[in-house]
């Protein structure tokens, strides 16, 4: 399992159009921006509705835990490079993207933390974890689904 | 069909010694490629009046410093004086394609007559990507705190949606890379000329960024290639025989900065790219004789072979297989060795080596009758351009 308590993660910087996703994570809930005309929800955030261009944008919150998990891992790399010093301590790890069932088409980037980097696979079912960084910034993360490491 | 089909063609091509590390001042390697372009087309320096470069260095964290670290066309302008210098650019949205293209186009308007194309490719000393200090802005504050750095990544997590939506192995890129690095032993430029990959070599080395391994990933050199353009009425009277342009194209697709893993970003810029080459140009991918592809990460052939239409997706690793891709086979692909092979000088090789090829100059390396030659000369994402150059226009 990796090690990630020698790692320092380089810290957000919220701005105008992020700044609520953080200021929910700060609170333990993960919002999302969603296109008040279509529905749709996106990240990372952005002026338009990435489908129908729409500007009417609110974050809102979407299910990060719960039976079964929250989403699936959609992608993923397991970093073996050491180029970045910061984050030596911690290879091989699992850097992810994760689609969430409540927001099809918005990709998520964590760490699959919890467990060995060779559970990393695409589709596995994962939940969000809270790893708070300082007094401002929560990051999302994530674990496999309570449900699946339990089989 | 395009009403400028095959009036600009490729004339001279230039190279300058590739090393791994930063001996010379990056403008003396821009200045030597732009030199042997220009003597290969059996010009005068004055006759060149068109000046066009991609400058950008793909790493971070380093000073940009002119003529060390980029070779921009203000530095090329005080080297050279041309008396006669009547147009020039820099490219932003496509990469070094974009400025053959442009190039293309201010020779079709007549506002130049010999344009030179360069690229050169500077070495940093240290880490090639010093990624973001303790704070992470814009799009990287969703990647770089879970240890997200340089592109390698952003191309690994799609490369294994790749992998395993298709059910795919990774070890059968092992047949890219070998057939590669052999085709590099006919490149005498070449970073890797001399020596050999075997598919044990391959298979045994170490994972950088998974499921990319060493040998998936060009090696960072410092070098410069060039190439002159010119209308296909004047090339017909210069030394070398012509590479005739009959189409080309640039991706049309973007995706929100940070958005990364998904494929549609690459199959879509790819197939935007490649739909306006095929229509401008006449030709489909089967009457293609030879084939350059983008290779900085070896998965970007993937992208290009599928989005391009060379095969359908999820099959580009079976396509490669079985001898179709050596220099005798149904579509000879990357035969100067790929930036596998060469070393990362992003794509201006590949142009060179389409062209190369569509004229009959390629050497040990030529593809026998090979008239219509396709490159798809960056990643298909973001930067992507295509190309297809023909030895007889028809």
């Amino acid at each position: 399992m990796s090690d990630w308590s020698k790692v320092t993660r380089p810290i957000p910087v919220p701005n105008e159009w992020t700044k609520p996703f953080w200021d929910a994570t700060r609170r333990g809930v993960l919002e999302l921006q969603r296109c008040q005309s279509c529905g749709h929800f996106q990240h990372p955030p952005y002026a338009t509705c990435v489908k129908c261009i729409a500007t009417d944008l609110k974050f809102e919150a979407v299910r990060h835990d719960g039976g079964g998990g929250a989403g699936t891992i959609y992608a993923y790399t397991i970093m073996y490079h050491t180029g970045d010093r910061r984050f030596a301590s911690a290879v091989p790890y699992a850097s992810i993207i994760v689609e969430l069932d409540d927001a099809p088409g918005a990709l998520l980037a964590g760490n699959l933390l919890e467990a060995p980097y060779t559970e990393a696979k695409v589709g596995r079912r994962v939940e969000v974890v809270f790893e708070r960084l300082n007094d401002d910034i929560t990051l999302p993360q994530f674990r496999l689904a309570r449900t699946a490491s339990a089989d | 069909m395009w009403e400028n089909r095959c009036k600009v063609a490729v004339s001279g091509v230039g190279f300058s010694k590739v090393t791994r590390s930063a001996e010379i001042p990056l403008a003396a390697h821009a200045l030597t490629a732009v030199q042997e372009a220009v003597a290969d087309s059996g010009l005068k320096m004055s006759d060149i009046d068109g000046l066009a470069t991609y400058p950008e260095l793909p790493a971070t964290g380093h000073a940009e410093v002119d003529g060390i670290s980029i070779v921009s066309v203000n530095c090329m302008m005080a080297m050279l004086k041309l008396p006669n210098l009547s147009w020039h650019i820099q490219v932003g949205t496509t990469n070094i394609g974009g400025a053959v293209q442009q190039a293309v186009n201010a020779l079709l308007a007549g506002v130049c007559r010999y344009a030179v194309v360069w690229r050169a490719m500077h070495n940093p000393r240290g880490t090639y990507q010093n990624l973001p200090g303790a704070q992470a802005q814009g799009a990287a504050q969703f990647t770089a705190p879970y240890g997200f750095g340089g592109p390698g990544q952003g191309m690994a997590v799609a490369y294994t949606r790749w992998l395993e939506r298709h059910n795919q192995n990774r070890e059968k890129m092992a047949t890219l890379t070998v057939t590669q690095r052999r085709h590099t032993q006919h490149n005498r430029h070449a970073y890797f000329y001399g020596t050999e990959l075997t598919r044990e070599d391959y298979l045994n080395s170490r994972m950088v960024a998974y499921p990319f391994c060493l040998f998936d990933c060009d090696i960072p050199i410092q070098g410069a290639v060039a190439v002159v353009l010119t209308t296909a009425d004047r090339a017909r009277d210069l030394k070398p025989r012509p590479a005739y342009l009959a189409g080309y194209g640039q991706r049309l697709h973007f995706e929100v900065a940070g958005r990364i893993g998904s494929l549609s970003n690459y199959m879509e810029g790819g197939s935007s790219s490649a739909k306006l080459t095929w229509e401008r140009s006449g030709f489909s991918p089967q009457d293609v004789d030879v084939a350059q592809i983008y290779d900085g990460f070896s998965a970007s052939v993937i992208y290009g072979l599928e989005s391009y239409g060379f095969c359908p997706e999820g099959t580009a690793l079976d396509f490669i297989q079985d001898g179709r891709i050596e220099l005798d086979g149904e579509l000879p692909l990357n035969t100067f060795g790929g930036s596998l092979g060469t070393g990362r000088i992003h794509g201006l090789w590949h142009i060179i080596e389409g062209a190369l090829q569509a004229s009959g100059r390629a050497g040990s390396r030529q593809v026998k009758d090979a008239n219509v030659s396709f490159v798809g000369a960056s990643a298909p994402i973001v930067t992507g351009t295509t190309f297809i150059f023909v030895g007889d226009p028809y």
